[in-house]
């Protein structure tokens, strides 16, 4: 899946990885290649705007400590983002299911009623 | 980034230095270190782990376009532009009815010149995709709208004083539009 097609559940999908606990950039992005099997194409320099408009939002909060002699930020939900997080779940399954079901039912539905014959 | 880096991975965070502030650019460095270090444990070279890592980050070009969608003085020079007419009509009417309109020719002018560069530098910062270019131009047009909404409360309150509610309206509109550019400059901080 490549980042456009992703467009609108980003935040849902970093605030998701920050659920276990924090964690730095590259370290989310590796949890988003380990939860989704390695199908989410996303170019990783991406991840850090989206990072610092989830914190500008107030979903997130960014601290800094030193690993290796380089400073490294690390991301936490807050409780907005614990919130933000559990809501956008709850709609995406409603979603999801909405749209699962206008897909899979579409044929049926031409079976059920087919349309009137003409003569 | 130590010397020891190589080449690429130094220069494409030199162009990412030339235009974002110090703090995002040691994340990115830190990321791409990782990213680097990653490719090196794979059995890569370390110039084939540089290559892999910055086409893995992604063109300088993309990071500079996605961190100008979130510069923070970007949205804030967004919504005093927008703010803005509400604040200027409601002083209009203030100063009309108060008949408080700065005195001589040249105070005005210089009012009007003041109005004009702090909208400019607005604009500036809501368009501009430079990082740094928006950046400062935001802040210097915060400072701007800030002094000239306190010069206005000082100048109004010592010469007619609130004499109506549409000048306690506007002075209220411009106590907000104060305490907006406060917060701003304060969330600028953090990023520089």
């Amino acid at each position: 899946m490549r980042a456009e097609e992703l467009k609108g559940h980003l935040d849902a999908v970093l605030l998701a990885t920050l659920e276990g606990g924090p964690r730095h950039g590259y370290a989310v992005i590796e949890a988003l290649r380990q939860t989704t099997g390695g199908r989410l194409d996303l170019p990783t320099g991406t991840i850090y705007p989206a990072l610092r408009r989830l914190e500008q939002a107030g979903l997130i909060a960014g601290t800094w400590s030193v690993v290796g002699g380089r400073r490294r930020r690390e991301y936490q939900l807050t409780p907005a983002g614990v919130r933000a997080l559990s809501g956008r779940r709850e709609a995406w399954r409603d979603f999801s299911a909405i749209v699962t079901s206008a897909l899979e039912n579409a044929g049926l539905e031409n079976t059920a009623c087919p349309s009137p014959n003409p003569a | 980034m130590p010397e020891s880096e190589p080449r690429l991975i130094r220069g494409y965070l030199e162009v990412l230095a030339a235009q974002l502030p110090g703090p995002i650019v040691e994340e990115l460095a830190d990321g791409l270190t990782e990213t680097h270090r990653s490719y090196l444990s794979w059995g890569l070279s370390e110039d084939a782990a540089a290559e892999a890592a910055v086409a893995e980050f992604g063109s300088a070009e993309e990071i500079l376009a996605g961190f100008a969608r979130v510069n923070p003085a970007r949205r804030t020079a967004r919504r005093l532009l927008g703010f803005g007419p509400v604040v200027g009509g409601c002083w209009a009417a203030a100063l009309a009815t108060s008949r408080a309109w700065p005195g001589s020719f040249p105070a005005r002018v210089a009012l009007g010149l003041a109005l004009v560069s702090c909208i400019g530098l607005l604009v500036v910062a809501a368009l501009d995709r430079r990082y740094r270019v928006a950046f400062y131009s935001g802040v210097a047009g915060c400072v701007g709208f800030a002094a000239l909404d306190a010069s206005l409360i000082v100048g109004v309150l010592v010469v007619a004083g609130v004499a109506s509610w549409v000048t306690a309206l506007a002075m209220a509109f411009s106590s907000a539009r104060i305490a907006l550019c406060a917060r701003a400059a304060a969330a600028a901080q953090q990023n520089t």
